[in-house]
This record gives C-alpha cells, sequence and structure tokens, in this order.
C-alpha cells in the first residue's frame, strides 16, 4: 500500500466543477476507498510557479482542522498541475438557497447559521481572516454538516503591522468598511458578510444587490440608514469615503416581517456599522437567539439540498429566477493586489506602514521586520561577541544557578 | 494564528540537536562533514539575506525562508537539493507565503549578480530552475508553510521586562538565531527569551529576576544561550576558503550549468 502515494493513490472520475484557478474532479482515495475532490491547478502558467490563491489556501488548510472547515486531505504535484485533495462535498449553500423546491424552516436556517458561526469563530480564533464569505463557499456534506471552503482570500491577521487590500469578498458580502477602502479591517468583515447570508436564507434572494461598489454603498444606506459620525466614529476618516445623501432606516422589522424579535436581535447586531460595535462569532454563538426555540434542526435532518450533477459547474443553470453578480469578475481583483512587491514587500510602503501603526511596541520608527531598515537587522558587532566570549563561563553558572532556584 | 503557536503544525514538529546534527547518507560520500553542512547553511543564510535585500524583501520573509531550508535539510541531502538553487526558491516560496510576493525574474536577476558563496563562476541559476526548485521544496516541506518567529514575542517581553534599552542588542541576537537551527528546536518564544537573558547580560542588565516571574523554562531558555555562544565561538569568524572547500564538495545541478 505504501507505494499507493500522490496520484498514484486516486482513481480520477467525473468532473465536479471549473473553478477560477483549475478543475475540480471527483476521485477514489484508494488508500481508504473514500470518495475525495480534487482541485487541479495549473502551474507556471504566469511563470510566477505556484499560484499564490492556491498556496494561501494549502498554507491555512493544512493548519486549520475544525469539523466546520473543509479537510485538505491531501497535495500532491503531477506534470504541470498541483492538485489539492479535498472531502467531497454534495452541494452547497447557494444551492440550498437557490433550489425552489426546497422550504427552509426558521429551525432550518437556524442550524445553518450556527455552523456557517461555528467555522467563522474558529477560523477567528486561529487569527484567520476569510474573506470571502458567501453562500457557494459553504459545502454540503453527505450527513448535512456544513463546511467552510475556498480560502484562497484568506489571510492570517495576528499581526497588526499589516495593511489589507479592501478588494476582497464578492460585491453583495462586503462590509460597508471595506467599501470605503478601510486597509486595517478585522473579523467584522467576515460578520457582514455571514449576515448578508443570514438574510439571503430568509430572503430567499441575495440581499443587498449592488451593481457597482457605490450602488452596493447605496443599497445598504437604503436599508439600514445612513450612517453617521455619532454611530460609527471614524467613518468620515476612512481612505474612499464619501458624502451619500442622508436616508432614513427602513426598520428591520420591515425587512424581514416574519422573523422572530430574537433572530431580528442578532440581524441587528451582525449588521452593525461601526466594526467595532459589531458582534463577533463567538459572542453571536451565544446569542440567545440559538438558545431560544425552535432549536436549530440537526444536520441530517436538514432538507436535502439538490445533488450536483455532474459538469454542473456554476449557478446561471440551476435558477433562471436569481441573478448572480458578475460570477468571476469578483476575482479580477483577488491576485496580489496587497501581495505585489509594490503595496507590500517593497520598501516604499514600509513607511506606510509604520505611520499606519503608530503605537506599536518599540516606539516610533522601529520597524523591526523591515529589511530595508538597516539598523532592524545588525549582526552582532565583533566586540559584543568577543564580550560574549569571555563572559561564557560566568553567565553559564548564573544559569545554573538559576535553574536551580 | 500568531497567537496560536501551541495549537500549529510547527510545535508539534520541534527537533532534537541529533535530528539537525545528522549528515545525509548521500552527502557523507561526497565527503562533506557535518561541519561543512553547517558552513554551507551558515553561506545560504547570509546569501538569502543578501539576495533579499536586493530584492526589497522583508525581513520577516527571510527568516521564514531560512526555516524552510533548515527544515529541508533534516529529511534531504544537500547533493540532492543543491543549496545554490534551494536557497532562492525558499526565498521566492517564503515571499509568496509571507504576503509579499517577489517575481521569478528579479529574483533570478539578483540571483545572477549575486553568487551563493566565494566560487562557482559556473553556477548559473534561470527562472525554469527556480520553479521547478520551488515545488520540490513544497513538497519537501509537506507543503507545511506557517512558521512562527521570536521578534514579536521579543519585544512583548522586553516591554514587560522593562529592557526596552537592549532591544537594539536582542535584535541582533535573534537575527543570529538563524545562522543557527535554533528555530527547529525550540519554540519561538523560548528563542526570545534566551536571547533577552544574553542580551541583558551583554549590557549588564540583570534579567533574572523578571525571567523567574515569568517561570520561564530555565532549563530550554539555557540550552538556546549555549547553542547561540557556542555558534559565535565556532562560526565568529568564517574562514571563507573552509565554506568553498565545502561547497566544492557538491556538484553542480543547475540546468544551465548542464547544457
Ligand atoms: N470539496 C468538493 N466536493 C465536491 N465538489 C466540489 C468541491 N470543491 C469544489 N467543488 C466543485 O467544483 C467547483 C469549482 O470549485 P472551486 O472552489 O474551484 O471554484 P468556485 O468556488 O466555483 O469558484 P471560485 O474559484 O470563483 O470561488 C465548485 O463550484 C463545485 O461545484
Ligand atoms: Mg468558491
Amino acid at each position: 500500500m505504501s507505494d499507493l502515494v500522490g496520484a498514484k493513490r486516486y482513481e480520477k472520475g467525473r468532473t465536479l466543477g471549473e473553478g477560477t484557478y483549475g478543475t475540480v474532479f471527483e476521485a477514489t482515495d484508494k488508500v481508504t476507498g473514500r470518495i475525495v475532490a480534487i482541485k487541479k491547478i495549473r502551474l507556471g502558467k504566469y511563470k510566477e510557479g505556484v499560484n499564490v490563491t492556491a498556496l494561501r489556501e494549502i498554507k491555512l488548510l493544512k493548519e486549520l482542522h475544525d469539523p466546520h472547515v473543509i479537510e485538505l486531505i491531501d497535495v500532491y504535484p503531477k506534470k504541470k498541475n498541483l492538485n489539492l485533495v479535498f472531502e467531497f462535498m454534495t452541494s452547497d449553500l447557494e444551492g440550498v438557497i437557490k433550489d425552489r423546491s426546497t422550504v427552509l424552516s426558521p429551525a432550518d436556517i437556524k442550524s445553518y447559521m450556527q455552523m456557517a458561526l461555528k467555522a467563522i469563530a474558529f477560523c477567528h480564533r486561529k487569527w484567520v481572516l476569510h474573506r470571502d464569505l458567501k453562500p457557494n463557499n459553504f459545502l454540503i456534506a453527505t450527513d448535512g454538516q456544513m463546511k467552510l471552503a475556498d480560502f484562497g482570500l484568506a489571510r492570517i491577521f495576528g499581526s497588526p503591522d499589516r495593511v489589507f487590500t479592501h478588494q476582497v469578498f464578492a460585491r453583495w458580502y462586503r462590509a460597508p468598511e471595506l467599501l470605503f477602502g478601510s486597509k486595517q479591517y478585522g473579523p467584522g468583515v467576515d460578520i457582514w458578510a455571514l449576515a448578508c447570508i443570514f438574510a439571503e436564507l430568509i430572503l430567499r434572494r441575495p440581499f443587498l444587490l449592488g451593481e457597482s461598489d457605490m450602488d452596493q454603498l447605496g443599497k445598504i444606506f437604503a436599508a439600514f440608514g445612513t450612517p453617521t459620525e455619532a454611530v460609527w466614529p471614524g467613518m468620515t476618516s476612512l481612505p474612499d469615503y464619501i458624502e451619500f445623501v442622508p436616508c432614513p432606516p427602513t426598520t428591520l422589522r420591515q425587512l424581514f416581517p416574519n422573523v422572530s424579535e430574537d433572530c431580528l436581535d442578532i440581524l441587528q447586531k451582525m449588521f452593525t456599522y461601526d466594526p467595532r460595535k459589531r458582534i463577533s462569532a463567538e459572542a453571536a454563538l451565544s446569542h440567545r437567539y440559538f438558545s431560544t426555540g425552535p432549536a436549530p434542526t440537526k444536520p441530517d435532518r436538514l432538507p436535502r439540498p439538490p445533488i450536483r450533477a455532474s459538469g454542473d459547474n456554476d449557478a446561471q443553470d440551476r435558477s433562471p429566477v436569481v441573478l448572480s453578480p458578475a460570477h468571476k469578475s469578483r476575482r479580477i481583483s483577488f491576485p496580489n493586489l496587497d501581495t505585489n512587491p509594490q503595496s507590500d514587500g517593497g520598501q516604499p510602503s514600509t513607511g506606510v506602514r509604520r505611520a499606519a501603526t503608530g503605537g506599536r511596541p518599540g516606539g516610533p520608527g522601529f520597524d523591526p521586520m523591515s529589511i530595508s531598515d538597516e539598523k532592524g537587522r545588525p549582526m552582532l558587532n565583533s566586540v559584543d561577541k568577543s564580550y560574549l566570549r569571555k563572559r561564557k563561563l560566568m553567565m553559564d553558572l548564573a544559569l545554573q544557578e538559576s535553574e536551580d532556584a | 494564528m500568531a497567537a496560536d503557536f501551541w495549537a500549529s503544525y510547527q510545535s508539534k514538529q520541534l527537533l532534537s540537536v541529533e535530528e539537525v546534527s545528522r549528515v545525509a547518507e548521500e552527502d557523507l560520500e561526497l565527503g562533506l562533514t557535518l561541519q561543512d553542512t553547517r558552513l554551507i547553511k551558515i553561506a545560504m543564510t547570509t546569501y538569502m539575506r543578501d539576495l533579499a535585500q536586493q530584492a526589497k524583501l522583508r525581513q520577516r520573509v527571510v527568516a521564514t525562508a531560512v526555516c524552510y531550508m533548515r527544515r529541508m535539510y533534516v529529511s534531504k541531502s544537500l547533493c540532492e537539493y543543491d543549496p545554490r538553487l534551494v536557497a532562492p526558491a525558499c526565498l521566492y516560496l517564503a515571499s509568496k507565503a509571507e504576503e509579499s510576493v517577489a517575481q521569478a525574474k528579479l529574483l533570478v536577476f539578483y540571483a545572477k549578480k549575486l553568487k551563493p558563496g566565494p566560487e562557482n563562476g559556473a553556477y548559473q541559476l534561470e527562472v525554469k530552475d527556480l520553479l521547478d526548485m520551488e515545488l520540490r521544496v513544497l513538497e519537501a516541506l509537506d507543503f507545511r508553510l506557517v512558521v512562527y518567529h521570536p521578534y514579536r514575542a521579543a519585544v512583548q517581553y522586553l516591554n514587560d521586562a522593562k529592557l526596552t534599552d537592549v532591544m537594539q542588542t536582542t535584535w541582533s541576537l535573534l537575527n543570529d538565531v538563524y545562522r543557527t537551527d535554533l528555530p527547529l528546536l525550540h519554540p519561538p518564544h523560548v528563542v526570545a527569551l534566551g536571547c533577552i537573558h544574553l542580551a541583558a547580560f551583554l549590557k549588564d542588565r540583570d534579567a533574572k529576576p523578571w525571567l523567574e516571574d515569568l517561570k520561564a523554562d530555565m532549563h530550554a531558555v539555557r540550552a538556546v544561550q549555549m547553542e547561540l555562544l557556542d555558534h559565535y565561538e565556532q562560526y565568529a569568524n568564517i574562514d571563507p576558503a573552509l565554506t568553498a572547500a565545502a561547497m566544492a564538495k557538491l556538484p553542480i545541478r543547475t540546468r544551465a550549468a548542464r547544457t
């Protein structure tokens, strides 16, 4: 069995779909007998080796293990491709929402939202922002469990010195701070997107269908009222802030006439303008919406979403009623906007980074990780070195003391 | 994941001194000694740093790249994975993993200008070599790319210990840590503490009471210091001829050199 490694381990089957950077096949794992999905990523197309998006996904999924995050089972290169082996998923949340023969009860919606929030709470605990939440990135397993996939835009946000690109998320799921060009956003962006998905589960159609970034803001403000500096302090200083004609809020009740009070309350907390006041995934999970009736439906009892048909690779043939955002065009923005040397690794931006992070330990102007900053990377000078050698014995003793202590 | 070292893969694969001090069978056959392999890795660490400086890559990219290289050679031989190729490939991969992507073409351009080590006129690197090696490195690393570093922990500790005046010295020591296999042996916060204690000694400050308060694992902190001190003792002034001799034992494996 030990020679069943790499490509030899899998028996390839039908094509499942076409993604932005590769084709997905169904396959059988000869070692475990398990059905898997293999994402084949073309290499070297742009003479830049392994695709950054794919690499990001690999890097993060190798570290993230949770029942609500898709499992990356294996990775292997073959010829001019890199193959990512995932657990096989029968459908996705977009399929559930769009299938008009599926009826979703309040308990079903609660179940989906609980799984989605668990996935995001886990990611945020691990300091990962997903940044591309939308219904078709929540995949559904045979047993009804929903898992988060597509980590190609995800980022570790533990480093406070990083500025991020605001060109993330499909437009309809983009938080207002992103639309205003914020580059120092946090987990709140994922929560906003989840709120949009929540609304979409209730309404059974995308909630805020902006046709441009500007229009998206307009749609948001039309729904929740134009925010003021009082509700959202700091808003007017965001990079792309522009003033909108004040628009009074519709009450949430008008927007969602048939949901419970608890449901309305959690929605309100997730749709909060000020990202600092927006509820966290962890807090949302302990909101009373989840503890009062009806109890969330057990995943294996959820209405069966339509099983993917062979070659059904996109949404347009599923339901003529709902329009998708230019499905692939949203991705135009992702490659390296925040990763090219000009905006990130190159020296011109270090000043920006530093300025943006003002109160970091080490004091202003001290940017330890910047190589363009000579004083950030000194070697120990030779005086220090010989001094060190002399003091080595002494130190040894001193250390032994502290060890005994 | 910055604060989540213990849940990471890295925490589960800390190695022992014996494990990082093995010389691969194939390398032994070529006459490479443990000392040779160490010299080569130090030379490559310097090379990566210089190359990164030319290509304007962040320090963090270098730190990650050096860890990739050192981790690779725990299981792979130098002769099969030519360090002159591995070094730029690790930098390239780390630049992607750390979200400040370098252009392959640019990296190759600088790699051509800046020859690795003191010899090798025949050595030529092409984009194709770099991309091929990137994939081999990825495989050798089992696609595990997240690396934690001691810098941030060190800053926090220094602030906490009110020892910010030894920041520069600590930093120098931390940078030198990457010239050793220490990052593979100890968790980043222990490495940070080892460097802080050493730095405090150098500057006649006493970090001991603070370390005791912290209930740090003094045995590990001490091990870090001793390893660093050994390094300074043995490799503070390396004779370039020794490194050259070690490198000369390796066959040249770039495409350009073969054709
Ligand atoms: N784990 C999986 N199990 C079963 N089918 C999958 C799996 N992952 C992806 N697919 C199928 O393959 C298609 C392509 O997936 P992929 O994630 O590459 O792109 P996408 O999500 O459709 O688009 P994009 O790359 O723009 O996000 C999906 O639409 C889906 O039908
Ligand atoms: Mg997707």
